[in-house]
């Protein structure tokens, strides 16, 4: 079956007006999901990931600008027809009116400060069923309870009436998930869903929006700076640092044929029970603000294979496969000859056995 | 919820005993007796302290005291009108300055909200300096301020208003003071709605609402105002308490016969009766004002109503 | 032709050009890079800079500043006392040498029926014997007194009324917060239970009530400011102690075995004193109206002793027909109120900048 496109994102930038002067979020991305499946975009806090989300879902803060670029979403509109639209060029009413909720749905970081605090669960599900499709109240009330129940609520008349407060953050997360899921999108975005849970309930909280995306064959973002996560859920990574896209590929890809630096240290301070290093890698210093213009490779002043020409030269992107990209100039030929660190290797090593018993 | 309101009604009460003691203490502090006419002999004056109870043990003469003093009993003015009962007195000023606090407050309400909310949807705009400008206007300069600028061009300068207010023109005459007592109200709820409002707007719940595809006045209306509106409460105290000082200079600027502008002659007459009636009914009214704003609060806030409930996982 | 094609679109290799050591590794000892990112900046010189851009603030600070130093010399320089009465000189308008060359402030006023009717210019000056050569700035009260050196003896009283309002928000405010604050429990519970009797009192009736014992007068005031002024400072001081005590630093403090008193004032006071003093800021006007009311319902200062408030209470009645007399108090107390108002506002904007931004 041919792979459908519903989310094209070319050259897109964006910059922040603040009080203490302009913040360039977004430095030209490139990205593209299909549907039914599942991209996870990685990065530290401020590398843009959540900006590229909000942009998707055209929910920006008043403040920015969009200096360039296009979003193109693939969706089929009431009469069953395929329309794209470029998300940038609609205004915000019409996002609203076509887009939100209806086409796309996000579920936020935080599920305990996510709710309207004055109104019911059951109101907050329905509420977009009714604004957007005039659903009969109590028809949109059957699909809410029914959704609970998909989202894995116990008693889900009684948590109807509730109020957000009267649940715990696990289940305020699902009844997100529920919101999101009320008008049938064709994209859910999540935007680093299970940060703010218990361990064991981000496994949970992972498995269920896994589950509800085979049965509703939706595609699904995943935002996050949780490589495990990742792991359990991706099929295609996108790494971004400082407003750029440094390396993506399939989560094999990422996760066993690393190129970029940066990727690497993603991957060595991920916690693995089999380090036996006793302290866990970090990345040294932290992320350029990107108030100034950068010159080069934003990464070089983090990075122990800097080469002269990052501190002049942007690299571009290389291609390494057909799904494998990375922006680095350790993949020209002119570069020396180099070795990822040993840590990530034998982490590869110890996986690929792990995956091969 | 139960428990909630047995505490605040509890504190209520307390509150006024304790008021009622101070005052009956201050009677007792209070200089002379309320029978220091020279004229009268010695004897007199103690037939007179016979028949009013004062040569009683103090504790029984307290609780005389707490029995009228609840019932709104509080006795005769001894100078402004020598031996009319006070309730006589105030029998037409409470509802004047009911009538014009009521007008100052849903003035001040509705021109306050209108403005906090225009301020925090155009945020960063000249409506919002404009807001930012009137509510430290509003909220730094004394209201009497305020009256006096108004009686002085509104009325005296241009004739638009009468000077005074008058019963033949009960509406018209009291729209000065109306709005000059409403200022402070303007100023303080325009102010902190756009601050509530702000905030809510930038909560990740409104984020959510957006991002559901509402848009318009339902996303104003029925998620942002509700939200922002509820820790409204806080600043009711000081309105009231604004509105009762304020009412005091505006009466007395107006020739308003109302309660404030009695107080107001009763200081100056020292007329410790009518003082101490006034006293304790300011106190009441700001006691049942904050005790049904804090019970509004519990009804309107789910988080408070609903608190201490179950819940799962 | 490189091994790796490249992927992006704009990119065009041959337009660089390449140094000889372009693909050499720096050697860069990333471990060893120090983080310029968050680079300390001194806190309160921030604090500074913050308040310094917000020009409402500055204007306020300067101008408040000004009232303070003519408070001071202003009733020096008139040449007249706050209490010296010419009942020959009464109610003459406003004249200022040099001014009155051009017309303004020459000492004549205009005499108008209400309504905009008929009206009349006097001067007298000209008018009285003797008073050809004599200035007043501000015009005289209807006793003949300066209105200029009375007006600015009224500001010191306002202002030794905003010092004390300080003074009592830090002593007695402060302190209770702190310490309900810092040892919870019982004693906590007890002193919010006072305090929310005495927040349950209007102020208007405390004052009123400690007028009727005491005699009007600065120390009545300042009682009175006493009893009811420190409540709301109180809350804040206990809120941020409710706040900070369970952190690491205040834990680490007590591991050490310092007392608890070492604890509030060394260690929880210096973190939290910018909203101590924000908060203080916004007391001043408070404590300042309260005074001006006072006066004007008649229970402030008692003459011939002057204050804001009785100066504007005296002007009122006569403003219709001598408006001069009550606009120099009037002008100065809502300037007082207005800049104290800015300067906190700018304050609480410079000492928490995400306020700044809403």
């Amino acid at each position: 079956m041919a792979r459908e496109k519903i989310m094209e994102v070319r050259d897109l930038s964006i910059s922040f007006k603040t009080t203490t002067g302009i913040l360039n979020a977004i430095r030209g991305v490139d990205m593209d999901l299909y549907r039914g499946e599942t991209v996870a975009i990685v990065g530290e806090s401020g590398s843009g990931k959540s900006v590229t989300a909000k942009a998707m879902m055209g929910i920006l803060a008043s403040n920015s600008i969009v200096n360039s670029g296009t979003v193109k979403f693939t969706y089929n509109d009431n009469g069953g027809e395929s329309k794209t639209v470029d998300i940038l060029k609609m205004s915000k009413n019409e996002i609203r009116r076509d887009i939100n909720g209806k086409h796309i749905a996000m579920v936020f970081q935080d599920p305990m400060t996510s709710l309207d605090p004055t109104m019911t669960i059951g109101k907050q599900i329905t509420e977009s069923m009714i604004w957007h499709y005039k659903t009969p109240k109590a028809e949109a009330e059957a699909k809410a309870l029914e959704l609970l129940e998909l989202v894995g609520i116990t008693d889900p008349e009684k948590r109807m009436k509730n109020y957000p407060h009267q649940l715990s953050g696990g289940m305020r997360q699902r009844v997100v998930i529920a919101i999101a899921m009320a008008c049938d999108p064709d994209l859910l975005i999540c935007d680093e869903p299970t940060t703010a849970l218990d361990v064991t309930i981000q496994a949970r909280i992972l498995e269920l929006i896994k589950d509800i995306q085979v049965k509703k064959n939706i595609s699904v973002i995943y935002i996050t700076h949780d490589l495990g996560v990742v792991a359990k859920v991706a099929d295609y990574v996108d790494v971004m640092y400082a407003g750029k896209l440094v390396e993506k590929g399939t989560v094999d890809e990422i996760f066993y044929e690393p190129r970029h630096p940066y990727t690497w240290g993603l991957l060595s301070a991920m916690p693995d029970l089999d380090t036996r290093d006793d302290r866990l890698y970090t990345i040294p210093g932290s992320p350029p603000t990107l108030k100034n213009e950068i010159k080069g490779d934003a990464f070089a002043p983090r990075n122990k294979y800097a080469l002269n020409i990052d501190t002049r030269i942007d690299p571009p992107m290389f291609k390494i496969s057909d799904t494998h990209y990375a922006a680095t100039w350790l993949l020209d030929d002119r570069a020396p000859t180099h070795d990822m660190p040993p840590e990530i290797k034998g982490r590869i090593e110890r996986m690929l056995k792990e995956e091969n018993k | 919820m139960k428990k909630y309101i047995a505490e605040r009604l509890g504190t209520a009460l307390v509150t006024i005993l304790v008021i009622i003691f101070v005052l009956f203490a201050m009677m007792q502090l209070m200089p002379g007796s309320p029978f220091n006419d020279e004229k009268l002999s010695r004897e007199l004056i103690e037939k007179l302290n016979e028949k009013y109870g004062l040569n009683q043990p103090i504790y029984v003469q307290f609780f005389k005291y707490v029995k009228n003093i609840a019932k709104f009993d509080f006795g005769i003015s001894y100078v402004i009108n020598k031996n009319i009962s006070i309730n006589l007195m105030l029998k037409t000023r409470v509802p004047t300055s009911m009538r014009i606090g009521l007008q100052a407050v849903s003035v001040g309400a509705v021109i306050g909200l209108l403005l906090g909310i225009i301020a925090a949807l155009k945020h960063n705009t000249f409506w919002d300096n404009l807001t930012t400008v009137i509510s430290v206007l509003g909220v730094s300069v004394p209201s009497y301020v305020f009256a006096l600028l108004m009686l002085y061009f509104f009325a005296y300068r241009l004739g638009w208003f009468p000077l005074l207010y008058t019963k033949t023109e009960p509406f018209r005459s009291s729209l000065l003071p109306t709005f000059a007592l409403s200022m402070f109200t303007i100023a303080s709820i325009a102010r902190f709605t756009r601050t509530e409002m702000l905030e809510v707007l930038d909560s990740d719940y409104m984020l959510l609402v957006e991002s559901k595809g509402i848009s318009g006045p339902a996303l104003i209306f029925r998620h942002a105002l509700r939200n922002a509106l509820i820790p409204i409460v806080t600043v009711l105290g000081p309105l009231v308490v604004g509105l009762m000082t304020g009412s005091l200079v505006v009466e007395k600027i107006f020739s308003i016969p109302g309660m404030g502008a009695l107080m107001t002659a009763a200081i100056q007459a020292n007329d410790y009766n009518v003082t101490i009636a006034m006293t304790y009914i300011y106190s009441v009214m700001y006691i049942i004002i904050m005790l049904v704003v804090d019970l509004l609060y519990g009804v309107i806030d789910p988080r408070i109503r609903l608190a201490k409930e179950d819940s799962g996982e | 032709m490189n091994k790796y094609q490249i992927a992006s679109d704009n990119f065009d290799m041959d337009s660089i050009e390449f140094l000889p050591n372009d693909f050499e590794f720096i050697g860069n000892k990333p471990e060893e890079h120090i983080d310029s990112n968050f680079a300390s900046q001194d806190y309160w010189k921030d604090v500074f800079i913050r308040f310094k851009k917000n020009k409402g603030a500055v204007i306020g600070f300067i101008l408040l500043v000004f009232i303070t130093i003519m408070a001071i010399i202003g009733p020096m320089v008139s040449g007249y006392t706050f209490d010296q009465q010419k009942i020959e000189f009464q109610d003459f308008a406003p004249r200022v040498p040099g001014l009155e060359k051009i017309g303004i402030f020459d000492g004549s006023e205009t005499m108008r029926s209400p309504g905009g009717g008929a009206s009349r210019v006097i001067n007298k000056y000209k008018t009285t014997e003797g008073a050809a050569d004599v200035y007043y700035w501000f015009g005289t009260d209807n006793l003949g007194r300066d209105i200029w050196t009375r007006t600015w003896m009224g500001t010191r009283i306002s202002l030794i009324i905003a010092v004390s309002a300080v003074l009592i928000d830090m002593a007695i405010g402060m302190s209770y917060g702190l310490i309900a604050g810092y040892f919870g429990g019982w004693v906590d519970n007890i002193m919010q239970r006072v305090l929310e009797v005495v927040n349950s009192i209007p102020t208007l009736v405390i004052v009123t009530l400690l007028m009727l014992v005491f005699k009007p007068g600065l120390f009545t005031i300042i009682l009175a400011l006493m009893v009811s002024g420190w409540v709301g400072m109180s809350r804040i001081a206990r809120a941020q102690m409710l706040k900070l005590k369970e952190q690491e630093f205040v834990l680490a403090s007590r591991t050490f075995g310092a007392g608890s008193w070492h604890i509030i004032f060394s260690e929880v006071l210096p973190n939290i004193i910018g909203q101590i003093i924000t908060n203080t800021m916004f007391s001043i006007p408070n404590a300042i109206f309260t005074e001006a009311f006072l006066s004007f319902v008649g229970l402030g200062i008692p003459a011939p002793q002057a204050s804001l408030g009785s100066l504007i209470s005296s002007g009122y009645n006569s403003f219709t027909t001598h408006p001069y007399q009550i606009l120099p108090p009037l002008i100065v107390l809502a300037l007082l109120m207005l800049c104290c108002n800015m300067v906190a506002d700018g304050l609480r904007d410079a000492l928490d900048p995400k306020m700044a931004q809403m």
